[in-house]
């Protein structure tokens, strides 16, 4: 999983600068512009827009509700790509899985799930993570020192080991599954935050503030929260991707979601047991849909890091 | 450095040789169900019994279609109307090496049904007779009235050693101090969720254990079981997964053996609470106590879908509590049919026209497709109006709860999915346990997680066990089952069909009880 490699990377990355704008362009256009220097990377943001809208109208684009068990019929259970239900009305595009649901329909609400958990659990750890970073950062001392322990702690144990215990103690359901991976997400952005607020702080800005006698919250919210996001956006785009593929761990081990609402991972994790029999559209399917999120989420984080990086600029 | 060199040669040459004739006679088997615990007495469930027939011997051994042969009795019979006499097997050692005789006999009937925190308790075949000694070798044991199953009963309680002590706790046996039985096999190691050691006793009275020594790992993944088969890290598996008959069947060296169980899979329904925890929608009412809302639930279940989309043909549709054919079944009872519409009429008659909100509590690793069966089951009842949610959970989590997880030890939950295989191989096992009335002193009703509690039914169940004559008998057990299943004590699916698939040189004996136990696996 990336989410240490990322963590441990980022501090040294981080812009020493913030970035000045350039008088002569507007910075949304100059961002615009210099993202659109990769192909790659805007081919990456089509098809997460792509993901994104599906996701958004899975209720009103998919041929079935595959939460509602009164619309799926075991009767239809395994059929192929391609094959009718025994009425001989429906077609089943992606086929079905072992409970007669359909798997095109089960992969666009799956998304929504994956999405929904991955990004607002990012957004609670992000604003959480931010917060505590900035206190951090500010008061230095004691406060910082303990804070960052805990975050050293936290990020010492495997991201899945703290989820998978706080299911066991907490349950399943989708609300519980964001619990866990805020929990485990929070540290990434406390300790991203702490490092570039650290350098804000010896600022001049910060100095000249504080000599104008102005709050501390207004100083820290107003004035330093600002000049820390950059590295904010890069981390949440790749905590989200590896929220979503933690959330689909978890699935996949049985301890996420509830099985009427399966997710990407429970979907995968049903059709594994009929891999040896040949009915690989059960998990190779919803698999795909996973990698191709994932895939494109990391490649739009990847060149918003480049773009934000002053030091790489071209 | 020469003379040295030969030597080690020589020396890894018998190691060599050692290592070989090692694994000719070690067998890995996989299982799908681990034991919930060592202690033979602790838990009345498949997995634990199918393991300590390994290890312990019972006073009389069902063989695999249940037909009784001696054990530690080498004969017994009744001697009056309410006295069985049981003729103890001479020369038995224990795995200790310590001699059998009458007092771990008593010893044993004293401890199996007073186990503390047992989740289905022996007591069940054991509460309501009175052992008594004789001579070294000889038991009496006494009822109150005649007794006919008394053989039976007592095939089912392994028979421990006296020198553990009185005060042995579950936690002895789970850790191997106390695992001392005369079976063919003897207890080596249990690491939980990894394996179970076993080796052979060289000393059994019976027929000697086919193999020096097992192991047995837990392997509850269906796809990771088949392929530690195929790939040969284990040489047999049991609970083959029924996707995956087909495949296994064309794979060149691995033989299938399947056969019938007498185990059926039921619907167990809340009928003591008026508020009823995991209902909603009813203002506080118990629907499952009202007969059209349990008929309803029957009708709307597709019992030929569940077989054929679900178990993929490998399971037969149940009409009652055992296949028609074992001792005491009903010749009447079918399984009911489909009939989604009159099913929705039948809630609307009882007041629910726009149905209600219950959640379904199972298993996902105790049965054949368990959690598969409860989504299925699910889908039907949501389709008539009863919007079902679905919470399966591993069964060390499940059992407990379901039998006493509530308050006061109260079964937790309104509407289970659960199993029962007849100990006894005949239809009083059921009745007593699931439909009797709930009697902890008496043993009744032991897994009567509903507390359905009909008197009717009750003196069939009592008349039946203390009748002796066998016709009699199995009249009075075909009754107390027509009225049960008319009044939907249970609500009955389908009986198990259990496939083992082994690897070349080896053969199981399907068992009727479903057992996985190493006495029906042989070389070939």
């Amino acid at each position: 999983m990336s989410i240490d490699s990322e963590a441990a990377n980022l501090p040294a990355n981080l812009p020493i600068e913030a970035p000045v704008p350039e008088k002569a362009e507007h910075p949304f256009r100059r961002f615009t512009s210099q993202y659109c220097h990769s192909a790659v990377a805007v081919m990456g943001l089509i098809v997460l827009v792509a993901i994104v809208l599906v996701a958004l109208l899975a209720p009103w684009i998919s041929p079935q509700n595959p939460y509602d068990l009164g619309q799926i019929d075991v009767m239809d259970a395994r059929l192929a790509p391609g094959e009718t239900d025994f009425t001989g009305e429906k077609v089943y595009m992606l086929g079905t899985d072992d409970q007669g649901r359909d798997m095109l329909s089960a992969i666009f609400y799956g998304l929504r799930i994956s999405l929904t958990v991955g990004v607002i659990s990012g957004l609670i750890a992000l604003s959480i993570g931010a917060a505590i970073g900035l206190l951090a950062a500010f008061y230095g001392g004691r406060i910082d020192a303990f804070i960052m322990r805990i975050v050293d702690l936290q990020l010492s144990f495997p991201a899945i080991l703290i989820a998978l215990m706080l299911l066991a103690a907490l349950g399943r359901g989708v609300d519980k599954t964001m619990i866990a991976l805020v929990a485990v997400q929070w540290a990434y952005y406390a300790r991203t935050v702490r490092a570039t607020a650290l350098v804000e702080r010896q600022k001049e800005y910060i100095s000249a503030a504080t000599c104008l006698g102005l709050g501390r919250a207004r100083i820290i919210f107003r004035h330093m929260l600002p000049n820390v996001v950059a590295p904010l956006i890069v981390v949440g785009a790749v905590q989200t991707a590896s929220a979503i593929s933690l959330e689909a761990t978890l699935s996949f081990l049985g301890i996420g979601l509830p099985v009427t609402e399966p997710s990407l991972g429970l979907l995968i994790a049903n059709g594994f047991e009929y891999m040896l029999t040949g009915k690989y559209w059960i998990s190779v399917f919803p698999g795909l849909a996973l990698l191709v999120t994932i895939v494109s989420i990391n490649l739009v984080g990847d060149q918003l890091r480049d773009v934000l990086n002053p030091r790489l600029s071209r | 450095m020469r003379r040295s060199l030969k030597f080690g040669a020589a020396l890894g040459a018998t190691l060599l040789l050692a290592a070989g004739a090692a694994r000719a006679d070690d067998v890995k088997i996989g299982i799908y169900s681990e034991p919930s615990a060592m202690d033979p007495h602790y838990h009345n469930l498949g997995p634990n019994n199918s393991f300590s027939s390994n290890i312990y011997d019972a006073l009389i051994i069902q063989d695999e279609n249940q037909n009784l042969t001696p054990g530690l009795a080498m004969s017994w019979e009744p001697v009056s109307d309410l006295v069985w006499e049981f003729k103890l097997r001479k020369g038995v050692k224990f795995h200790d090496g310590s001699d059998f005789n009458a007092d771990d006999v008593m010893f044993t009937s004293e401890r199996a049904p007073n186990v503390p925190n047992s989740p289905s308790s022996f007591g069940t075949y054991l509460k309501g007779k009175t052992f008594s000694k004789v001579d070294d070798f000889t038991i009496r044991v006494t009822t109150e009235r005649p007794y006919p199953l008394m053989p039976v009963d007592l095939s089912t309680v392994s028979i421990i050693s006296s020198d553990v002590g009185a005060d042995v706790k579950t936690a002895d046996f789970n850790a191997g101090p106390a695992m001392i039985g005369t079976g063919p096999y003897k207890f080596v190691e249990w690491l939980p969720s990894d394996r179970i050691v076993l080796v052979k006793n060289e000393d059994y009275w019976g027929e000697k254990a086919a193999f020096d020594k097992v192991t047995m790992k837990p392997i509850k993944s269906n796809p990771t079981r088949v392929a530690a088969l195929l790939s040969g890290d284990v040489d047999m598996i049991d609970s083959v997964p029924t996707a995956d008959i087909e495949t296994l069947k064309k794979t060149d060296g691995v033989t299938l053996a399947s056969g019938i169980s007498n185990r059926v899979i039921y619907l167990h329904m809340d009928r003591f609470r008026d508020n009823s925890p995991f209902i909603t929608g009813t203002d506080g009412k118990n629907p499952l106590k009202d007969l059209r809302v349990r008929q309803a639930i029957s009708m709307a279940i597709n019992r030929d879908a569940i077989v054929s989309r679900v178990m993929e043909g490998i399971a037969i549709p149940a009409g009652q509590l055992l296949p028609p054919g074992f001792f005491g079944t009903s010749d009447k009872l079918k399984p009911q049919a489909y009939n989604p519409k009159r099913a929705k009429e039948l809630l609307a008659e009882a007041g629910y026209p726009n149905g209600f909100g219950l959640t379904i509590h199972g298993p996902n690793d105790r049965y054949i497709n368990d959690a598969k069966i409860a989504q299925a089951i699910g889908q039907m009842l949501t389709r008539v109006g009863i919007k079902t949610q679905i919470e399966t959970m591993p069964k060390s989590v499940y059992f407990r709860s379901a039998s006493r997880g509530g308050p006061n030890g109260e079964p937790k939950y309104s509407f289970i999915l659960v199993g029962w295989g007849s100990g006894t191989g005949e239809a009083s096992s059921p009745l007593k346990s699931l439909v009797h009335t709930h009697n902890k002193e008496l043993g009744f009703g032991a897994s009567n997680r509903g507390r359905y509690s009909n008197p009717k039914t009750d003196k069939l169940i009592e008349d039946a066990l203390a009748t002796v004559d066998d016709t009699k008998r199995a009249a009075l057990l075909a009754e107390a089952t027509e009225i049960a299943i008319s009044d939907l004590a249970v609500i009955p699916l389908h009986y198990q069909v259990n496939t083992w698939a082994t690897t070349k040189g080896l053969k199981y004996l399907p068992r009727t009880d479903e057992r996985t136990s190493l006495r029906s696996l042989k070389k070939q």
